[in-house]
């Protein structure tokens, strides 16, 4: 089961993904998440791995509590400053909706961690999207990572050569980055220049279709997998929110 | 027997031709390349030696058609690959004319695993799985990395990367091969497992030009050719030119090893 | 005591189960040129890079002046080991060549007036003059290598380690290099370095590391083999 064909699990992705986005109550994303956590669990996530992957998402999430709360207020007031009330049960519910939401998409999205992105890109070629689209997301999966190494290795390189980050003061690293977003911004373009130079010289793009390798084969497993996910979320959402 | 004929004239002809080649990377900037001459045969190795940024590198680009990605620069002369003026060639085509390993490992892998890497060439070319599985086999045995196969080739060292980047213009076979000190990261004995495979390769026919610094490594290559900001200074057999000691000390070519 | 020390120290890359380093016990002191050889993916770069920090190591300790190394940031282990990385391009991050050599030297408080002499001395010395104002990455490989090497050299660290500097180095500019690292090396900075040009090592080092499957195996400075 853990070795199900990528694209069925990219239908188990969308599928949960629009529910989030459909649902509203913080109930129903409640029962959504434990649900999206159990399947975590079945594809042999650790909890703490999907700790790991959700914590950069947490100021995000915090800011938009915050805003939610803040901004759209309804319902009892809970706490307030003289006539104007801060937080309402509304608001908290709304917020809270809205966290629940990022946490679903984003732990579904791990989904697209257990399987190669090689087998991506042959399942959406499989599925008759264009090559050169299929790398394309391809390169850009693969670029967000050699993005982040980059500013990993500029950080690192800066404080090599004796710069203690953490004791300038912020008015001068605010200098000091503004110095150097240029450089690695073009760093990282010039880079991608060079992948694609060598991408072609090996003969990309030669002709308007190319072979693969390898050939993903979708199973019973997979069909009874993929209606069952489908069939469910297209009857959650007629039956409404 | 007209085959036979057609193959000996085949043999005889020259694999990459060039004529009068400068190169500038702004107009009206100085010259990277200036006015350089030479032919290779089928066959041949020749290596291309000279101080860092005497043009080595651009002279690979220009053969390897993939100068025209700096689109600046201003290129005249005239690149003849396997009898086909270069400049007509469609772009995605020049991989089935010439192949080329960059001097950089970094930016030139991308693909999840070795053989992926191995196996994307042959796969633009489109052919069969079968043939695909066949060459991937045939390189990683030809250059000794098949307990490199399912690693990532980001997560290699530098010498291996080159040795990955070299496999994987290998798979697509291309008549003519241009390395840019693809040695330069190996220890000895990739140096040496490089070295003869380079030998086997144009025993069957293929054209190499190699660039090099070591001069260890370019001993066994037929032709030798000395660059000097920007232009050929000379170029004639590898054993000849080598033995020619003040020339090469006066070019600054002889290295620590013969000097104290 | 040594300089900068291993105890025990063995490292795994996470999600790589193997070690690709294991129980190394080895000194560097602060004199003399060090030099680390071994076959490709043996381990060297990783052993360098356990050297100033940028990986911690997974069982055991590295020490640098006696203190664990974990205790140190990387701004203080900077001011104390100068670095050169195998690939020039992951350690420029200035606008200008001119810019990449005075950055540490500047941001370590060097006297304003004497911030342009040292700049054209190391313009000179590594033959960078003409492109003063030329963006780092513009740069031929060989004259990556040599900006890369002029402004870890320019910080004027008492320890220097270089990870493969001859790569893209013809035969004069290395030469160059090595009378260079050897004036440098006689004026007190300890020197560690990596490399595969066996008449390079031959001619620098004094003492000999080989690394092999991420083990010692042999050790010129305690003159012996390691099991």
């Amino acid at each position: 089961m853990a070795n199900l064909d990528p694209r069925t699990k990219m239908i188990m992705v969308v599928c949960l993904s629009i529910l989030a986005l459909l649902y509203n109550t913080p109930a129903q994303l409640f029962l959504l998440f434990v649900f999206t956590l159990m399947l975590l669990l079945f594809f042999n996530f650790r909890l703490n791995v999907i700790g790991v992957y959700l914590k950069p998402f947490l100021a995000l999430m915090l800011f938009l509590f915050v805003v939610q709360c803040v901004f759209s207020p309804s319902g009892l007031s809970i706490l307030s400053v003289g006539q104007v009330s801060l937080v309402t049960s509304g608001g908290l519910l709304l917020g809270s909706s809205m966290v629940l939401r990022i946490i679903v998409v984003t732990a579904a999205a791990m989904l697209f961690t257990t399987f190669s992105p090689r087998d991506f890109i042959l399942g959406l070629v499989q599925w008759k999207v264009p090559y050169e689209l299929a790398f394309m997301v391809f390169i850009a999966l693969r670029f967000l990572p050699v993005f982040r190494d980059e500013l990993v290795n500029v950080i690192t390189a800066v404080q090599l050569r004796g710069v203690d980050l953490k004791k300038v003061p912020w008015k001068q690293k605010l200098d000091l980055y503004r110095r150097l977003f240029f450089p690695v911004v073009y760093g990282v373009m010039l880079k991608a220049q060079h992948l694609a130079v060598s991408m072609e010289s090996r003969g990309f793009r030669a002709y308007p279709t190319r072979t693969y390798l390898r050939r993903l084969n979708l199973y019973y497993a997979d069909y009874i997998v993929m209606v069952t996910f489908l069939a469910a979320t297209i009857t959650l959402i007629v039956m409404g929110p | 027997m007209i085959a036979g004929v057609d193959e000996g004239w085949n043999m005889s002809k020259k694999a990459v031709v060039i004529r009068g080649l400068s190169y500038q990377y702004q107009p009206g900037g100085p010259f990277a390349l200036k006015n350089i001459s030479f032919q290779a045969a089928r066959g041949e190795i020749v290596m291309v030696t000279g101080l860092s940024g005497c043009g080595k590198s651009t002279l690979c680009f220009c053969i390897g058609g993939v100068i025209d990605y700096n689109r600046n620069g201003v290129m005249t002369g005239e690149i003849l690959l396997n009898g086909k003026n270069a400049g007509n060639i469609r772009k995605a085509a020049m991989a089935l004319e010439v192949g080329v390993v960059f001097q950089n490992p970094d930016t030139q892998l991308f693909s999840p695993t070795v053989e992926d890497e191995i196996a994307f060439g042959p796969e633009n070319l489109c052919l069969p799985p079968g043939r695909i599985q066949e060459r991937v086999e045939q390189v990683i045995n030809l250059l000794d990395i098949g307990a490199l196969r399912e690693a990532n080739p980001c997560r290699l060292s530098g010498g291996e990367k080159h040795l990955v980047a070299l496999a994987a213009v290998l798979a697509i076979d291309p008549p003519v091969l241009v390395l840019d000190e693809v040695m330069s990261q190996l220890d000895q004995s990739g140096k040496n497992r490089v070295q003869s495979v380079l030998q086997r390769l144009c025993k069957a026919g293929k054209t190499i030009i190699a660039v090099e610094h070591d001069l260890a490594a370019v001993a066994f290559s037929h032709r030798l050719m000395v660059m000097e900001e920007g232009i050929l200074v000379r170029c004639g057999n590898t054993e000849t030119l080598l033995a020619d000691r003040d020339f090469m000390r006066a070019r600054k070519l002889i290295g620590l090893e013969h000097n104290y | 005591m040594a300089f900068l020390e291993f105890n025990q120290v063995s490292f795994s890359y996470p999600q790589e189960g193997r070690f690709a380093l294991r129980d190394i016990q080895l000194g560097f002191s602060r004199d003399g040129i060090t030099a680390i050889t071994g076959a490709n993916g043996s381990g060297k770069t990783t052993l360098t890079k356990l050297m100033i920090g940028v990986l911690r190591s997974t069982r055991g300790t590295v020490c640098l002046e006696g203190r664990s190394l974990e205790e140190y940031s990387l701004g203080e282990i900077g001011r104390r080991i100068g670095y050169v990385f195998q690939n020039p391009d992951l350690q420029f991050f200035c606008s200008t060549v001119a810019e990449e050599i005075s950055f540490g030297f500047v941001n370590q408080g060097c006297r304003p007036e004497t911030v342009e002499e040292k700049i054209q001395y190391y313009l000179d010395y590594f033959e960078l003059g003409n492109y003063r104002h030329v963006f780092p990455l513009h740069l031929s490989h060989g004259e990556k290598r040599r900006l890369a090497i002029a402004s870890v050299l320019a910080t004027e660290p008492s320890f220097l380690i270089l990870d493969e500097p001859t790569t893209g180095l013809d035969a004069y500019r290395k030469r160059l290099l090595a009378d260079l690292l050897i004036k440098i090396a006689g004026a007190g900075t300890g020197i560690s370095l990596v490399s595969h040009d066996q008449a390079f090592v031959n001619r620098l080092a004094e003492r000999v590391i080989t690394l092999e499957k991420g083990r010692v195996v042999w050790d010129s400075g305690e003159g012996r083999k390691h099991g």
